[in-house]
């Protein structure tokens, strides 16, 4: 098959089946409507570190989870989920929340939706200012 | 050696890959059953395939050049019959076995490996969701002796290619079990499911490429239990993004072998040793994982997986 034929295969193929499973409705972000759905998201990655107390941002995009080693965060990974602790992580606000820089190469860079008044009691809590959201 | 050459079949596949996977997605959408696909990891897995085959354009050249200083050196020439194009697919498949194993078991060769199994996914897009860096883990040494024995190295690289070619349709969720002899001999849907399992039952089983017998004649074969399998790593990535789902662990080796305050034998270690060690026994290898579980759930032990 010449080169060009196979690109052009390619790309329409990853393009076509990107823009099918779309229309199916399978592109639709993982959401925590509740505080027990976060808990367990924490649990499938963390079995031996317990989650503590549980805060869901107001748009369910993600949850602030405490446990015995430091503040850890749950966050929508398409329609599944990841998890890490949040040592060594980086706030900076933005207009929709917060950026996130975890010091994690496979999960370096995130973008939290949040409502305005959400982003500073979660910034302080990222950046180990505070030892929970009040 | 130019003579000898065979059609590249990965790439003739690539139409049969897409038209198999919409169909996978047609029966998906209209059964409401059989397997998952979400959008953006289904592009990432896609992409990491097309970026995989580039890669190897890029790259073939240095194990090309391996195998033909081989070829030249070896005094054996076993032809070019069917038996021997046969035998060598076997042989081969036990040269996978190997490479994968080690894929699992030597983190610099799970570095190049770990993209594969980065999605929580298990559709037909995951087993296009191939390495940028296999070249970097040097496992074409486990080739040398099937050129040294006297296949052409234009022959192992076919029956490699047929090899993925086979793997390609057991990454599916729409298959629950082929017929008993099928599932006694072959890799399947469901040996396969339980190798992309996080669940500490299925870490480090079925290796298999074509034959599941190797793993069944090296012990580390777990049949598919009642117990669902969940895909994914046992730390899942927190990005779609290509780049970084082909290059996070090897940043994660630089990351621990340039740490200050370690032996020369510790910044090895984090190299070669299996994944999840760390020098301070901070982190989870897949045996502590497995004994973590049994210290949660003892009624598992000697159940399949935990013997
Ligand atoms: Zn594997
Ligand atoms: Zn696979």
């Amino acid at each position: 098959m010449p080169l060009h034929w196979l690109v052009i295969l390619v790309v329409t193929g990853i393009a076509g089946i990107a823009l099918i499973t779309h229309r199916l409705g399978w592109s639709a972000p993982r959401r925590f409507t509740t505080e027990a759905e976060a808990r367990a998201a924490w649990a499938r990655e963390f079995p031996d570190l317990p989650a503590g107390t549980v805060a869901l941002t107001r748009q369910g995009a993600a949850a602030l989870v405490m446990t015995a080693q430091g503040p850890g965060l749950v966050w929508p990974m398409g329609a599944d989920s990841a998890a890490r602790l949040l040592t060594g992580a980086k706030a900076r606000p933005t207009t929709k929340g917060l950026d996130l820089h975890l010091p994690d190469p496979s999960a370096p860079h995130l973008r939290l939706v949040l409502d305005p008044d959400e982003v500073k009691s979660w910034a302080r809590v990222i950046d180990g200012g505070d030892t929970w959201l009040s | 050696m130019a003579e000898l050459s065979y059609p590249d079949v990965t790439q003739l596949a690539v139409p049969v890959f897409i038209a198999a996977i919409l169909i996978e997605v047609w029966w998906i959408s209209s059964k409401k059953r059989g397997g998952r696909y979400e959008t953006r990891d289904a592009v990432t897995s896609l992409i990491m395939g097309a970026g995989s085959v580039v890669a190897g354009i890029l790259l073939g050249f240095v194990a090309w050049g391996f195998f033909s200083a081989l070829w030249a050196v070896t005094p054996l020439d076993l032809g070019t019959s069917v038996w021997v194009i046969a035998l060598c697919f076997v042989l081969d498949d036990l040269r996978y076995y190997w490479v994968h194993r080690f894929g699992h078991r030597v983190r610099w060769v799970w570095a190049s490996h770990v993209n594969h199994h980065s999605s929580q996914h298990y559709n037909l897009t995951t087993a296009l969701r191939q390495t940028w860096t296999g070249t970097f883990t040097f496992m074409m040494v486990l080739r040398a002796p099937l050129i040294l024995l006297g296949f052409h190295p234009a022959m192992v690289l076919f029956v490699g290619g047929l090899n993925l070619i086979y793997q390609f349709w057991i990454h599916t969720e729409a298959i629950t079990k082929m017929p008993r002899w099928f599932e006694a001999v072959m890799n399947t849907p469901s040996h396969h499911r339980v190798h992309h399992g996080r669940n500490a039952r299925y870490l480090d089983a079925n290796y298999a490429g074509v034959f599941i017998v190797w793993d069944k004649m090296f012990g580390t074969f777990v049949p598919e239990q009642d117990e669902k399998v969940d895909y994914g790593l046992v730390r899942n990535i927190g990005t779609f993004n290509p780049l970084r789902v082909a290059f996070h662990e090897w940043q994660g080796i630089w990351r621990d072998v340039t740490q200050q305050g370690l032996t020369w034998r510790e910044r090895l270690m984090y190299c070669v040793a299996p994944p999840g060690w760390s020098h301070d026994g901070s982190r989870d290898t897949s045996e502590t994982i497995k004994a973590k579980h049994l210290a949660r759930n003892p009624q598992d032990k000697g159940t399949p997986g935990f013997s």
